[in-house]
């Protein structure tokens, strides 16, 4: 397995606060790995710190031989992000957006009308194409945010908590369109949704206070821990093993 | 460079359609200033000289640039919220990018401002029509800087709720600190030296001055050239700065 990310005591203090604590994990090339964990864990400022949006207070990580601290411009060329709250131009159409974030990437014409298309059948966008994005329902939106990540082709995806605050409908669209994407570049996902862990990622990555506390496939956070769903076995980890 | 340049016309565009779409930004940049241009002149010019369409016109110009500063900073405040920007930053664009892009996608509103509200001032009252109103339409996209980066300078620093009452501040510093309104010249001399430090006033007798000719260059056009430009400067200056710690923190 080719390594796709490899952190080495990855650290970010903000003044007194630790968000991510010495992290070191490898993520491989092709894989959905999943970083769960509580509110204030460290995952979005993992993600940050890997995307290039936040400086590490130490430690590097290695994105396809390309450092965070030093290649930061190559970086951004092989990765795309999508944030927690949708990100679109909300005036512009579904098209127009697809458009302006493919041209922005610096596709040609030719290149960007066949990225379209593919997104299109991808996504079911045909019949919103000429929709205002600031018109359509939570789901498309959000639909349309990790759409728009795609638009450069990157080899590395990052979706933060990528159904937040979606209905159960919209979360298992989204899950569907993930699915889909599996294995056609290396996707970090970060969630608190157990379940979506569960049904999305190959590996999943526990953190807590910043720390990592398991790295694993679902199966083997089972077997560490006894049970039979990543919500109990979840719970088992970071509360230490201690009843809630 | 050329990348850069490319870039700036992509968000540029964006920007642009952005504002256009809101029709809010129409009717308080466009809408609005008109009829108080045709309503005022119809009720008070025949009153006092203030309300003459050689100073309406101008006043009018400059007090609708400063709903720009509103536009601008609502444009970039919402796209702070929504992440918008901080996901732009993974395309490799650059803060001074955006904040080119913010500036340029206001100039085609700004000179069509200038142009509808000189035009329509000319057809009220012909006496106005003389080259020097292109000049002043020219002019008016000088003082156009000073609201365009107060404008970024807000929207980099309030959030989509605090942006329509801060940038009020600017809307009414025009509104009456201008002079326009009014006649100065029953104020006391530490108010009319207050306004005339501000940019307010200067940025009006910048426009009208050019309009209505310039008799003494150095105090009819370059004192109050120089002042709007400096805080023009400065307010960029600061725009750049914030809007670079803002995106970090955001």
């Amino acid at each position: 397995m080719t390594t796709a990310i490899k952190i080495d005591g990855l650290t970010k203090k903000y003044k007194d606060v630790t968000a991510v604590d010495g992290l070191n994990l490898e993520i491989y090339e092709g894989e959905l790995f999943s970083l769960l964990g509580v509110n204030g864990a460290g995952k979005t400022t993992t993600i940050k710190m890997l995307s290039t949006l936040v400086k590490p207070t130490s430690g590097d990580a290695v994105i396809f031989d390309y450092s965070i601290l030093h290649d930061e411009e190559k970086i951004k060329e092989i990765i795309d992000i999508s944030m927690q709250e949708t990100a679109v131009a909300r005036k512009l159409t579904v098209e127009e957006n697809m458009e302006f974030y493919g041209r922005l990437s610096g596709q040609s014409k030719v290149e960007l009308n066949e990225t379209k298309k593919a997104i299109y059948e991808a996504f079911g966008f045909e019949k919103i194409a000429k929709k205002q994005a600031s018109k359509l329902s939570g789901g498309w939106q959000r639909k349309l945010s990790i759409a728009l990540a795609l638009i450069s082709k990157p080899k590395i995806l990052f979706l933060d908590e990528p159904t937040l605050g979606l209905d159960v409908i919209a979360r298992r669209e989204l899950w569907k369109t993930i699915n889909q994407l599996k294995g056609k570049m290396t996707i970090i996902l970060t969630t608190h949704y157990m379940e979506e862990a569960e049904a999305l990622a190959d590996r999943i990555g526990i953190m807590k206070d910043g720390r990592l506390l398991f790295v694993g496939t679902k199966e083997e956070l089972f077997g560490k821990t006894g049970k039979t769903n990543v919500e109990d076995s979840f719970i088992e980890i970071v509360s230490g093993g201690q009843p809630l | 460079m050329k990348k850069s340049l490319s870039r700036i016309f992509i968000l540029t565009e964006r920007d642009f359609k952005e504002i256009l779409r809101d029709p809010l930004s129409l009717i308080f940049t466009i809408g609005m200033p008109l009829f108080m241009e045709i309503l005022f002149y119809l009720i008070f010019h025949e009153l006092t000289d203030q309300f003459e369409m050689k100073y309406l016109a101008p006043g009018i110009v400059v007090f609708a640039q400063s709903f720009i500063a509103l536009f601008v900073g609502l444009l970039i405040a919402i796209d702070r919220s929504t992440s918008f920007l901080t996901r732009l930053y993974v395309s490799n664009a650059k803060s001074y990018e955006f904040i080119f892009s913010y500036a340029l996608s206001m100039i085609p509103i700004i000179f069509v401002q200038s142009l509808l509200f000189f035009l329509v001032g000319g057809i009220i009252d012909s006496s106005i029509f003389s080259i020097n109103m292109i000049s002043a339409i020219f002019v008016s996209l000088v003082s156009s800087l000073l609201f365009i980066g107060l404008g970024i300078l807000l929207g980099s620093l309030c959030n989509e709720k605090s942006i329509g009452g801060i940038s009020s501040i600017v809307i009414a510093g025009q509104s009456v600190l201008s002079g326009m309104w009014f006649p100065i010249e029953g104020l006391s001399e530490g108010m009319i030296t207050f306004m005339n430090i501000l940019p307010f006033r200067n940025a009006t007798k910048l426009v009208e001055n050019t309009m209505n000719g310039i008799n003494d260059v150095y105090k009819d056009f370059l004192i109050p050239l120089i002042i709007v430009l400096a805080y023009a400067i400065v307010s960029f200056v600061l725009a750049i700065v914030a809007f670079k710690r803002k995106m970090k923190s955001d």
